[in-house]
């Protein structure tokens, strides 16, 4: 043991009132019982005790001033706190008036959960996270999909009309059930929307490039064009250029629109009329499409 | 099984009539026939400390009575939860941690 009168935070030639005092007030810091969370409570609490003990007694004190014993002259046996028996489950004896018990438990958490049941304290159960992967078609017009879960039950997904890539669908109560009457979580379902080979999406607005040829772009046409409804005719303007933009009113998702870029494609294989016209070809109209590119 | 005089004796000075007076304040509550049980004797050395080693005085000791048993109640409550939350999937215990770290927020 450390110097007792260290421990007490006292002077060598300290009052006996001193000591009682400066014990004391250790002591009600360190009482184990006063200190149910702190196992270092009861070390400490010995310390100060078997300090007390031996200075409080003027013959162990002056033997221990001279010397002759040391500052583990006075043993203690050990004790059974009374914070082993308050800390132990299940104990009916000494519960504070009025009493915590299932009721005001439960009320409690009632209001923590802010619901009301019976039976226990209602929990929500937990939430079940997953992702699901739509075609575009689906997630522009809106479809039905069938998720399995984790205990193999199935869960019909409804997505909504025009939903976007990456939103989250809550699904209520449709994840673990709750506990003791609480609801049941949700269901967490993270949507990724698969990239559709020619349709794109800008907000509400489908954009589609549309290849033409040549021939269509100069006499004009009437093409069959994809919109996420199935494929409609469309007239090209004669004289339509690459880079022109055509707008399908309402033909996009949830009343946008789609629209229509051209682009001029040559045919892949060799075409040696045209070839032929268009080396003798003298325009009417002399046109250099790079007029504006030309360095000032 | 011990008996009130029995009891008396593992302390230096403490009367029978000091601890009757406990008993009848309800401070100590022995089984019906008279019996410690070992939380009795434990709680008989806890009130000996207040009143002999804390000079607590003896208006002072119910009320310190009354907050170590609700202290000891919630302690109890609070094992049970966390026994409870225990048995939770991780997400539930997550969420839980984060709402008590967010309540002990200023």
């Amino acid at each position: 043991m450390d110097d007792p009168y260290k421990l007490l935070g006292v002077e060598r030639d300290a009052s006996e009132a001193t000591i009682q005092k400066a014990y004391r007030k250790l002591a009600k810091l360190h009482h184990p019982d006063l200190n149910p969370g702190k196992p270092e409570a009861e070390a400490k609490f010995k310390q100060i005790s078997a300090a007390n003990a031996l200075l409080s007694d003027p013959e162990k004190r002056a033997a221990f001033d001279r010397g002759e014993i040391g500052a583990d002259g006075t043993p203690q046996a050990p004790r059974d706190f009374y914070r082993g028996h308050g800390d132990r489950a299940g104990r009916t004896k000494y519960q504070s008036e009025p009493s915590f018990g299932d009721d005001d438990l439960e009320s409690l958490f009632r209001n923590a959960f802010g619901q009301r049941s019976r039976g226990g304290f209602a929990m929500k159960g937990a939430d079940l996270h997953f992702t699901l992967s739509v075609g575009f078609i689906e997630a522009a017009k809106g479809a039905v999909k069938r998720l399995t879960l984790p205990d193999g039950g199935p869960l019909d997904v409804t997505i909504p009309v025009g939903l976007k890539d990456g939103a989250i669908l809550r699904l209520k109560a449709k994840g673990q059930p709750g506990a003791a009457g609480g609801p049941a979580g949700d269901a967490l379902i993270e949507i990724s929307v698969a990239a559709h080979p020619f349709f794109k999406r800008d907000g509400n607005d489908v954009i589609v490039d549309l290849p033409i040829t040549i021939q269509e772009a100069v006499v004009g046409a009437k093409v069959r064009v994809p919109t996420i409804d199935g494929p409609i005719n469309l007239t090209i303007q004669p004289r339509s250029n690459s880079g022109t933009r055509l707008r399908l009113k309402g033909r996009g998702i949830a009343g946008g629109h789609q629209f229509v870029e051209l682009r001029i494609v040559l045919s892949p294989s060799e075409e040696p009329a045209l070839e032929a016209f268009l080396a003798g070809w003298t325009p009417v109209h002399p046109f250099d499409p790079r007029a504006g590119m030309a360095p000032s | 099984m011990m008996r009130l005089d029995v009891i008396v004796t593992q302390f230096p000075d403490l009367e029978i009539v000091e601890l009757t007076g406990w008993i009848d304040r309800g401070w100590v509550r022995p089984e019906p026939d008279g019996r410690f049980e070992a939380i009795d004797i434990a709680r008989v050395r806890l009130i000996y400390d207040l009143r002999r080693s804390l000079n607590v005085a003896e208006d002072a000791v119910p009320m310190i009575l009354a907050l170590l048993d609700q202290v000891y109640d919630l302690r109890t409550t609070l094992k049970a939860v966390s026994a409870a939350l225990e048995t939770q999937p991780p997400g539930v215990r997550d969420a839980v941690l984060a709402a008590m770290a967010g309540a002990a927020a200023p």
